[in-house]
């Protein structure tokens, strides 16, 4: 990161600081509904140091891992095939969109209850969540390579393992890349949906606690501000992949 | 953004946040009282005949006899509580387990009618595993829907009367609350559950069951009408009026609880399907909204209040200290 991004990226985490701490003293609100940022940066520490947050920030870390993995895993083959093969396409496009169409929250329940409040509901519910954008990125990667390219392959007898590791793969990676960039916030999204639907650990079972057991509203804003940096950090990682892969764009 | 956006996203900001503190204190002044006063009621998340009481006074015309335009709204226990502080709902059914730790973390609502003077939530097992009382817990498995809430609290203080904790027995968590099936199925030998719901549904389904409470051990507060201690001091006689109006429907089911019955199915026609199911839900909470003492319904009792403090206090959940008066107000009970 250039040093002119992270003085941009300073200064708009000082100016959201700045604005929320604004709108508590204008708008008077009791600390239950808005707690003042400094209360909240408190009751994140106290958390870290007393140990609250770590064991539901690791479970919710090992759901994103393997939801993502998987989901991602499956869209870059599923992709290769929509954009190579039009029977695939046609065969599968209906039940993606429809797949996709349906909201998380509600099918979250509905496959807690066929894969059990465990570790693998959680993944299924990230994998699937993860899954469309890095297909349809994968899809629209692969069917935006040259088409002259692919010619001027074949013309110069290269294998069809060669033309996916030396054209196809290099000209479809800053699109995958992209779905992968989204993919990785929405598997935060699947996580703490996952485990909102039944979870005994996680960041999503922490709001809860916070909210409704314990109605520690710092404690909750200290765990959602958790979930924001660890779905910033995951998305850092994926543009400095991007970076080291395909470089800046 | 371009910058002529700028000083309309601040307007927009500003007015967000005016509207929501808007909401927070929106209660009308006692100048303005009006002849019939409107008053937004939340009640749990699943319509239910559980709550008989208030479908047949509605339908009644008690509330309305009172002076009252009663609406009901369905939410949750935690977002109840935190809505009725706010002001956003003026009255809520509530756990009294919730009310003691909210108020210690300085939402400004009050316990202000016991609507179950026996504490419902409860462990239950089939007769048949040969547990007769809490000591018997030990080393077997129960199943519970997670380490948090009035279950949680009550399974503490249920093992701790027979000196064990939960590290005693094998706890099985069901965040899906399917303890209930997993009792009847076999899976965990008992399981935490409400004395009007899982216990009822395994006798139906032919099995003895066996119920252990909590009232001799900790005396916990209930579920109960909760209101903001704003409303409160600005709408006293709304509030009397409600609590009168649902006690005296309440009493009306206790003598006939197929008018509940009845009010219930008018106002959630899907409860008719198994009607003998929700006549032995009725019967069992009608059970449970009467304590032991003889006392009327509706009845706070400060020393109950004052140890459950002192209990949950010993839990961690009372971060600050609180006194009963600060959690309670009794005043607005008939003769209160």
């Amino acid at each position: 990161m250039k040093g002119s991004d992270a003085v941009s990226a300073v200064g708009a985490f000082v100016f959201a600081i700045v604005a929320w701490k604004v709108v508590v003293v204008l708008s008077g609100l009791p600390p239950f509904i808005l707690p003042p940022p400094e209360s909240v940066a408190g009751r994140l520490a106290e958390a870290v140091v007393e140990g609250t947050i770590a064991p539901h920030l690791g479970a919710t870390v090992v759901e994103i891992i393997l939801g993502f993995s998987v989901g991602a895993g499956l869209a870059l083959l599923i992709g290769y095939a929509l954009a190579r093969s039009a029977l695939v396409e046609r065969l599968l496009s209906p039940y993606l969109v429809a797949a996709q169409a349906v909201p998380i929250l509600a099918l979250a329940p509905l496959l807690a209850l066929w894969f059990g409040p465990g570790l693998l509901g959680k993944v299924v519910i990230c994998a699937l969540i993860v899954f469309f954008p890095v297909a349809i990125a994968t899809m629209v990667g692969f069917r935006s390579v040259d088409v002259g390219l692919l010619e001027l392959g074949r013309s110069l007898r290269a294998t069809r393992r060669q033309v996916l590791t030396t054209l196809e793969i290099p000209a479809a990676l800053p699109n995958i890349l992209g779905g992968l960039r989204v993919g990785v916030t929405l598997a935060v999204v699947g996580a703490i949906v996952g485990e909102w639907a039944g979870a005994e650990r996680g960041l999503g079972v922490l709001v809860n606690l916070a909210r409704g057991s314990l109605f520690d509203i710092p404690l909750m804003f200290a765990t959602l501000v958790t979930i924001a940096a660890l779905g910033i950090a995951l998305y850092v990682l994926v543009v400095l992949a991007e970076r080291r892969l395909v470089g800046v764009r | 953004m371009t910058s002529s956006h700028r000083p309309l996203a601040a307007v927009v900001a500003l007015g967000l946040a005016a509207s929501v503190s808007g909401c927070a204190v929106g209660v009308a002044s006692p100048s303005s009282t009006p002849s019939i006063v409107p008053l937004t009621v939340g009640l749990g998340y699943i319509p239910s005949v559980q709550f008989a009481p208030f479908y047949l006074a509605q339908q009644r015309g008690l509330y309305r006899d009172a002076g009252l335009e009663v609406t009901f709204q369905n939410k949750i226990d935690p977002d109840l509580v935190t809505l009725v502080g706010q002001g956003a709902i003026d009255i809520g059914l509530a756990d009294g387990t919730s009310v003691i730790p909210a108020v210690s973390r300085g939402i400004p609502i009050q316990y202000v009618a016991s609507i179950y003077r026996t504490f419902p939530s409860i462990v239950f097992a089939k007769a048949s595993s040969g547990i007769a009382d809490a000591g018997d817990l030990a080393g077997t498995t129960l199943g519970i829907p997670g380490r948090y809430g009035s279950s949680w609290i009550m399974l503490q203080a249920l093992l701790e009367s027979a000196g064990l904790s939960p590290d005693d027995l094998e706890i099985r968590v069901y965040p899906d609350f399917g303890q209930g099936v997993a009792v009847e199925n076999d899976a965990v030998v008992a399981a935490t559950g409400f004395v009007n719901n899982e216990p009822v549904q395994l006798e139906l389904a032919g099995h003895e069951v066996v119920v252990l409470r909590v009232d001799d051990f900790v005396p916990l507060p209930g579920p109960g009408l909760i209101a903001g201690s704003r409303l409160i001091e600005q709408r006293p006689d709304a509030i009397r009026a409600f609590i009168a109006a649902t006690l005296e429907a309440m009493g009306q089911i206790v003598d006939d609880p197929q008018k509940g019955l009845d009010a219930s199915i008018a106002s959630v026609p899907d409860l008719a399907q198994n009607r003998e199911a929700q006549s032995a839900v009725l019967a069992a909470t009608i059970e449970a909204w009467q304590g032991d003492d003889g006392a009327p319904l509706g009845t706070i009792v400060r020393m109950d209040w004052e140890e459950s403090i002192g209990y949950l206090t010993r839990l961690d959940l009372v971060p600050t200290a609180i006194a009963w008066h600060q959690a309670i107000d009794d005043s607005l009970l008939p003769g209160g």
